[in-house]
């Protein structure tokens, strides 16, 4: 019993040693839930700490999936990637992103396109 | 399937492929002086895990350029390819193939000497996960990794001893097999609670705020402790009821229950393992 009570302080001990993990995004452009009246020249992601974007697609409504290419590069903790033409709709930006300590990190925003 | 499922499928499959041939490998060298009629099928049993591992870890990092394009086109993109077999994960990998590789050596032949080199392999196949993941860039780095390699070191001796038991149980005399079974319940009952120590430690250290045991990843780590406290009390059922069932001899059933209760642990453990692939293919603290 006595093992087991230093064994669970010294655990307890570890919790102001709290380590950070992986890329989480901060910020995007668009935002997330956000309403346009003009089509985005580009797209915006901003990460927390550099990392590589290996995958962009955008998905109007119910159609399929666009592969937004031109990605290669360093990683980064900021990326600007020019956007397609979009039509009015709503639409769902998702993004894979590979974190320095190699875990693979998906996400997606999601806009609405109103018409002008 | 998609790529992501298909990925946690072959990376829980490739974790049970390394423990088990790390583990067969801790088993022969620890226990081989009782291992008069089943250590040759344990040796083939560790062997045949590491050759299964090494398949499995080299499919599950060509899996990780389809995660990474997010479309099974990644399998044959060189940039992507690059990347999935690069990196602190890339370097795990091949680590993990080579300790493999060193365990199938060792395995496959008789002796000390031999076990001891399988041994070793199984060390380097086990702290390899280590390169990679929170613990490999995120202070406090010194003690993440330790505590990291502790939890699988002692993961693999649990978790690879249990196919050993089963066949020691089936193969060995009963007194032979008795006196092996009290063997491994002193070592482990030693061990094992480190798994809980230094899993909760990296829990305690990784998840930053109290409402993220309540996020995805919390959730699945406190069914990793849930599973685990069910495990101690079926290893306690063995270790107190069973195994001294089976040394009294007059229950003939004894040895059939044992190895009953141990198969409902090995898949108890494996169900863990898909737990682990879940929580560190998708979720972060």
């Amino acid at each position: 019993m006595r093992r087991f009570s230093v064994l669970a302080m010294l655990v307890l001990g570890l919790a102001p040693l709290n380590a950070q993990a992986h890329a989480h995004l901060l910020q995007a452009t668009p935002a997330d839930g956000s309403v346009l009246t003009e089509a985005p020249a580009s797209f915006m992601l901003l990460f927390n700490e550099p990392a590589r974007l290996t995958a962009l697609n955008i998905q109007r409504d119910d159609e399929a999936p666009q592969k937004i290419g031109g990605l290669a590069g360093a990683a980064s903790a900021r990326w600007v990637i020019a956007a397609p033409k979009l039509a009015p709709g709503g639409y769902t930006l998702s993004y894979r992103v590979l974190s320095e300590d190699s875990h693979i990190m998906s996400g997606s925003i999601k806009f609405r396109l109103r018409e002008p | 399937m998609n790529p992501d499922l298909l990925s946690v499928v072959v990376r829980t499959l490739a974790l049970a492929g390394v423990l088990q041939a790390a583990g067969a490998a801790f088993f022969v060298v620890l226990f081989g002086p009782w291992l008069l009629r089943s250590g040759q099928r344990i040796r083939r049993l560790g062997y045949q895990a590491a050759l299964a591992g090494m398949a499995l870890l080299a499919a599950q990092q060509w899996l990780r350029g389809a995660r990474l394009a997010d479309s099974y086109a990644g399998l044959v993109d060189p940039a992507l390819q690059r990347l999935a077999w690069g990196g602190s994960g890339g370097q795990a990998a091949w680590l993990q193939l080579a300790g493999l590789a060193v365990i199938a050596c060792g395995l496959a032949r008789q002796g000390r000497a031999a076990a001891g080199v399988a041994a070793a392999g199984a060390a380097i196949a086990a702290c390899a996960f280590a390169l990679t993941g929170h613990t490999s860039e995120h202070a406090p780095r010194a003690l993440l990794a330790p505590l990291l390699c502790v939890h699988l070191l002692v993961v693999a001796f649990w978790f690879g001893a249990l196919l050993p038991l089963y066949l020691c149980i089936r193969h060995e005399a009963r007194a032979d097999a008795v006196a092996l079974l009290r063997a491994f319940s002193g070592v482990a009952g030693w061990l094992v609670p480190a798994i809980g120590v230094a899993g909760l430690a990296l829990a305690v250290m990784l998840i930053p705020a109290a409402n993220t045991w309540r996020a995805p990843y919390g959730l699945l780590v406190l069914t990793k402790l849930g599973a685990f406290g069910l495990l101690l009390l079926l290893a306690a059922w063995n270790r107190w009821w069973a195994v001294p069932a089976m040394a009294a001899g007059d229950a003939p059933a004894a040895p059939r229950a044992l190895r009953r209760s141990i198969a409902i642990e090995y898949l108890l453990l494996a169900a863990v393992l898909a737990v682990t692939a879940l929580l560190t293919s998708f979720y972060s603290p």
